[in-house]
């Protein structure tokens, strides 16, 4: 299609775009069903709007119908938040729209700044300089690779039950597909993917609300698929596809536990929730379901995708990646697999009177379970949607034995300091501290002090203004009084008088003796003039 | 106590039983710990305990505060 001088693709459908799509559109849909019983506009428009621009960005061919969704995706996920419509949400909502408007201008400027090297709108591979690095952080920042990682944490929780549920598919994973399409095989985000997936399994063990908990492994499992995107073989994209795709239903599946159970205790911080086991039963086996798959359980979606990317890892002999992707593996079953339940459903009994959970959530959340296990048991369904040909064999001998003696060992570990180890109610400091900490500051700087500096200009402009007003009313009498007020300063200690402020000619007029005495003194002048030179 | 510990160290048995004999050198690409039997037991199990202790570390010192460390910030709204 032409637009202005440029040729535009809106719709470029291909094997890499169409596996992001499915998975979209599924989760949509279940995301939909889980949200039956809402009665709020709001959210309902908003999440429909966020996965439509979702599905726009990536089968978006040109930059330029890629920004504009990019766009769209960024105000109505906004939106998904403020629908909490709490204090809290409401200023993580402004935090979060800072961010992504900083994003979407880096995308911008990066875009228009590749038009100009290239002549070209297609998005295809970038070949790297200044354009494509500021593509590259807007890219980065929607994935949540630290250091742009402060905005996940900081707002998904602050949403609502439903919203986090959208949130926590759709932004990231729309960056991953990014990323994969215009920069596969770049070293650096090979590294930063796996520490990434460390760092965030660090910190959400630091988590004490439920949900930041999860946001965290958000973090931590889109390490794997930007690691995969970063060691760029047919292999590892196809494991960074398979394991978004994966991980969009799993983490909904968490996402919808937790949320489950905010909705109906109206809590979700780890140090007030406990013994949910005998009311809430259900939820806790369906929870377990995405707990198990996020953890790369065999039989369960996460075995299937994650260790693609592992995989891919060890084709390419990198070994300190495979050792850091399995750390955070452990770690992930450490929070996710027994922290997480055994704080919510076990622990200390708090005595919770939950309400009733509307059908429509048990729905959503047993629909979700089902496909990751569908996927865990027969990985072929996945397999055959990535972009390449598959010649991959999860369920090994030596795969399993190795997983398995993670997990039963990383559980052994758990189940011997369970004991000493206590939630603790408090919040962690993470890179949001960059602009959340110094707000006080850019508050003086940019409010406080200029304000005075205005206040200040205004201040002199006025008076600026009554002196040209006086000046022009009564020329001579300002003159005249100016003259006096000197004098008065300078010589005598009588108050001279002010003069009338309007102009009369009889009072300034000039006598005829000074008249004479100006011309024959400029006579003199000329004459002395005339002489000398 | 008793009964996690006798189940855990019996599958660790089995498990390094199964890698000398059954994975006998053709496991993993060769790398330095794939000829070490029962290696992802340990790095499991080390593994988990070192996160939790850097994890704990790194908050008690440095990244953990109070739930309202941010409140006063947000007032100038």
């Amino acid at each position: 299609m032409p637009f202005l001088d440029y040729e535009l693709v809106l719709c470029r459908v291909d094997k890499l775009s169409l596996a992001f799509g499915y998975v979209f559109v599924i989760m949509g849909f279940l995301g939909g069903v889980y949200g039956f019983h809402l009665k709020d506009t709001l959210q309902q428009v908003s999440a429909l709007l966020y996965v439509g621009s979702s599905l726009g960005v990536v089968f978006a061919g040109d930059l330029f119908t890629l920004l504009v969704f990019w766009e769209i995706m960024a105000v109505s996920s906004l939106f998904l938040i403020w629908a909490r419509r709490t204090p809290e949400a409401r200023r993580a909502g402004f935090r979060y729209l800072i961010v992504h408007a900083l994003g979407g201008s880096a995308l911008m400027v990066g875009i228009l700044w590749h038009i100009g090297e290239t002549g070209s709108l297609i998005f295809n591979h970038f070949d790297g300089g200044i354009a494509s690095s500021l593509i590259l952080v807007s890219f980065a920042l929607n994935a949540a690779v630290p250091p742009f990682n402060g905005w996940l944490p900081d707002s998904y929780p602050e949403s609502t039950v439903t919203g986090s549920v959208f949130l926590s598919a759709f932004t990231t994973k729309v960056a991953v597909y990014a990323l994969a399409r215009g920069f596969s095989g770049l070293e650096l985000l090979m590294w930063s993917g796996a520490i990434m997936a460390v760092y965030g399994v660090v910190f959400a063990f630091l988590a004490n609300d439920g949900r930041r908990l999860l946001a965290y492994h958000i973090i931590s499992q889109v390490g794997y698929m930007v690691c995969g995107v970063g060691i760029g073989t047919a292999v590892a994209v196809n494991g960074a596809t398979a394991h978004a795709f994966a991980h969009i239903l799993y983490k909904g599946l968490l996402f919808m536990g937790m949320g489950t159970v905010l909705y109906i205790t109206g809590r979700n911080k780890l140090t007030e929730l406990g013994g949910l086991i005998r009311s809430a039963p259900l939820v806790l086996i369906l929870f377990m379901v995405g707990a198990l798959s996020i953890s790369g359980v065999p039989l369960f979606s996460g075995f299937v995708s994650k260790s693609m990317v592992i995989h891919a890892a060890e084709l390419e002999h990198l070994g300190v990646i495979v050792l850091l992707l399995n750390l955070a593996s452990v770690g992930t079953f450490l929070s996710i697999g027994l922290k997480l339940p055994y704080f919510t459903w076990f622990s200390t009994d708090r005595g919770l009177k939950p309400k009733r959970t509307p059908l429509g959530m048990y729905l959503g959340m047993a629909l979700t379970a089902m496909i990751c296990i569908a996927i865990g048991v027969y990985p072929t369904l996945l397999y055959n949607l990535l972009p390449f040909a598959v010649h991959y064999q999860p369920y090994t001998a030596s795969h399993l034995m190795e997983t398995m003696q993670l997990l039963i060992f990383a559980g052994l570990a758990f189940w011997l300091v369970i004991r000493k180890m206590h939630v603790e109610a408090t919040i962690t400091l993470d890179t949001d501290w960059v602009y959340r900490r110094p707000s006080r500051l850019t508050y003086r700087v940019f409010s406080v002090t200029l304000c005075r500096f205005l206040d200040a200009v205004e201040g002199l402009s006025l008076r600026l203004v009554h002196f040209s007003v006086k000046l022009g009313a009564n020329p001579p009498g300002f003159l005249a009084e100016t003259i006096r007020h000197a004098g008065h300063v300078f010589f005598s200690n009588r108050k001279p008088a002010f003069e009338p402020s309007d102009f009369s000619p009889d009072r300034y007029r000039i006598s005829l003796g000074v008249m004479v005495l100006v011309v024959l003194l400029c006579l003199v002048i000329l004459l002395a003039w005339d002489i000398l030179f | 106590m008793k009964r996690v510990l006798v189940v855990t160290i019996t599958a660790l048995i089995i498990f390094v039983l199964l890698d000398i004999f059954l994975m006998n050198g053709q496991a993993h690409n060769g790398f330095s710990w794939s000829h070490l039997a029962g290696f992802f037991s340990l790095f499991g199990f080390l593994g988990c305990l070192a996160l939790i202790a850097v994890a704990k570390l790194l908050g008690h010192y440095w990244l953990q505060r109070d739930e309202d460390h941010y409140d006063n910030d947000d007032d100038n709204e």
